[in-house]
């Protein structure tokens, strides 16, 4: 059946209202990667590629999750988990295609995977199984944070800031420091919103609830996936005009 | 970004929750907690005083120390005949402390507009942390009579509209120093979010947690690391080991002697409570630290250093 067909949009709700602007804004990010990618010199495809992805799984998950939404009016937590399991993953392998060619080694990659799906996990099992306490919420929420600090640090600080200074390309440089903070920024809207989930300290000091969790996750995603392969598409231009202007 | 500044905002995301969870915790738990980080970070940043300044000076430890103690004497003396000038003027001193180490490693001190943006930013941090946090302060006020003195001070109106006025005053002078490219806009915005979480930090924590996580993070362990830094310029081959060999004794003087006049407090030599003994002890330590502190600092920026070591 067709959504048309079942319900239709609250004028009202910013929350739905941003479920059809971030699936369309997400096809649309696609589709510009996808074609731009023949733009780009051969060292960026690859990058240029997995941006389309991010933004592709992401509109894909949003169509889903927006029918869901209008028609239950219920928080999609499975659908969102599904999404970022695949999407925030692939954002860390971002960092490692930018810093390869500067010597970035695979395992790195691995670190970035592994931290990022930790923080999925823990904050899916915070979220999804929340029994309504506190301690629940406090304590799945501190272990996901742990892996938030992990890549925070990496890209300020560690293995991918100094793979991006050893790069010696101004571009790269500004683009890393661009990309991290995305992640110092753009990211803490998730825990902001995880802080809203029953048990959160939000929920329970001020009384935010779903609604405020949806719009916050819809903001972020909105950022931080086109935002990332915007900031890649630039480095990945930026850097293929400058060859050719020294040509 | 800087390393504080990493560690200050790890830190939040990590204990903000789990400290609200807690709800309220008792001044005292709060005391057991907070106490081993400000003494074994807090005071080690001002126990080099001796070494900075007489880096660039030529004197006797003991004319310094002579010196320091004149310092410590006159403050004390303040108190005593002036109790509400020693404690605003200890406000208006840490204020502009607080202010210049958070921009020591991005402005040149001698201009009047960075001098006005390190006032006005450290008024707002102490403005926001008794504005925040009034009803602790009061209950602390009431359980010491000598404090009853400052009630005026810590006025709900007076506090809001310090508070208002410095933060106004503070964003009005950042943003003007990047409109006209003293400052990054990158840097601007920095400083712009980790006000924003220190104020964060003050409204939702209890009062001696937030000023710990302050004090000791963004504060303490940002000079100690600086100074640690410029003494490894001048020696390569200064090691952590050797550095914490140079800041113990001063650091070991300064608690025996915290030690001792709480003792005295305990035998009723000194008449006054333990809080307000220790609110003059830190308030005279703080003005010869913020003296040669204010000098540390015009050296580093005089040789173009002071970004290397924060950084």
């Amino acid at each position: 059946m067709l959504l048309a067909d079942i319900v239709s949009i609250p004028k009202d709700d910013p929350v739905a209202f941003t479920f059809f602007t971030g699936y369309m804004a997400m096809l649309a990010a696609s589709v510009f990667f996808f074609f731009e990618r023949s733009r780009v010199e051969g060292k960026w495809k690859t990058s240029l590629l997995v941006s389309g992805l991010i933004t592709g799984i992401a509109a894909v998950h949003y169509y889903y999750m927006r029918d869901v939404y209008t028609a239950t009016g219920e928080n999609p937590t499975a659908l969102r988990y599904i999404d970022w399991t695949l999407t925030v993953p692939l954002m860390c392998v971002e960092f490692y295609l930018l810093t390869k060619p500067a010597g970035a080694k695979k395992s790195l990659l691995w670190k970035l995977i592994i931290a990022s799906a930790w923080m999925l996990v823990a904050g899916y099992i915070g979220e999804a199984f929340t029994d309504g306490s506190v301690g629940h919420s406090v304590l799945w929420g501190t272990l996901s944070t742990l892996g938030y600090v992990y890549i925070l640090y990496t890209a300020w600080f560690g293995e991918v800031k100094k793979l991006a200074d050893q790069s010696g390309d101004a571009t790269v440089i500004r683009g890393i420091r661009t990309l991290a903070w995305f992640v110092l920024v753009g990211w803490a809207i998730y825990p902001i919103g995880y802080m809203c989930m029953p048990g959160g300290w939000l929920n329970t000091s001020l009384g935010w609830d779903s609604s405020n969790v949806d719009l916050l996750y819809n903001i972020a995603d909105a950022i931080n996936k086109i935002g990332f392969g915007l900031v890649v598409y630039n480095i990945a231009i930026t850097t293929g005009e400058s060859k050719t202007a020294q040509a | 970004m800087t390393r504080p500044i990493f560690l200050f905002i790890a830190s939040i995301f990590l204990l903000l929750p789990v400290i609200v969870a807690t709800g309220g915790i008792s001044i005292e738990l709060q005391l057991l907690i907070c106490m081993p980080f400000i003494l074994l970070l807090g005071i080690p940043h001002g126990a080099i005083d001796n070494v900075l300044y007489m880096n660039e000076k030529e004197l006797s430890v003991q004319k310094f120390v002579s010196i320091y103690l004149l310092f410590i004497g006159l403050n004390v003396l303040l108190w005593l005949i002036f109790p509400i000038v020693g404690y605003l003027s200890f406000l208006i001193l840490s204020a502009y402390h607080f202010g210049q180490s958070q921009f020591s490693h991005y402005l040149k001190n001698k201009s009047l507009l960075n001098k006005a943006l390190f006032i006005s930013w450290g008024i707002t941090l102490l403005a926001s942390l008794i504005f925040f946090n009034l009803e602790e302060i009061q209950g602390i006020m009431l359980a010491h009579p000598e404090f009853t003195l400052f009630e005026k001070i810590h006025e709900q109106e007076l506090l809001k509209f310090v508070f208002f006025g410095s933060i106004g005053t503070s964003f009005i002078l950042l943003a003007y120093m990047a409109i006209k490219k003293h400052l990054s806009l990158e840097i601007v915005l920095m400083e712009v979010m980790i006000l924003t979480l220190i104020l964060v930090c003050f409204f939702l924590m209890p009062l001696l947690i937030s000023f710990t996580l302050y004090f000791v993070i963004l504060h303490s362990v940002k000079v100690l690391r600086e100074e640690f830094l410029f003494l490894k310029m001048k020696n390569a081959e200064l090691s952590v080991l050797g550095f914490i060999k140079m800041v113990a004794p001063f650091t070991l003087i300064s608690l025996f002697g915290m030690a001792f006049l709480f003792i005295l407090v305990e035998f009723g030599i000194i008449k006054f409570s333990y809080g307000y003994v220790f609110l003059i002890s830190i308030s005279s330590i703080t003005l010869p630290h913020a003296y040669v502190m204010n000098k540390f600092y015009n050296l580093l920026s005089q040789k173009g250093i002071n970004r290397q070591l924060t950084t």
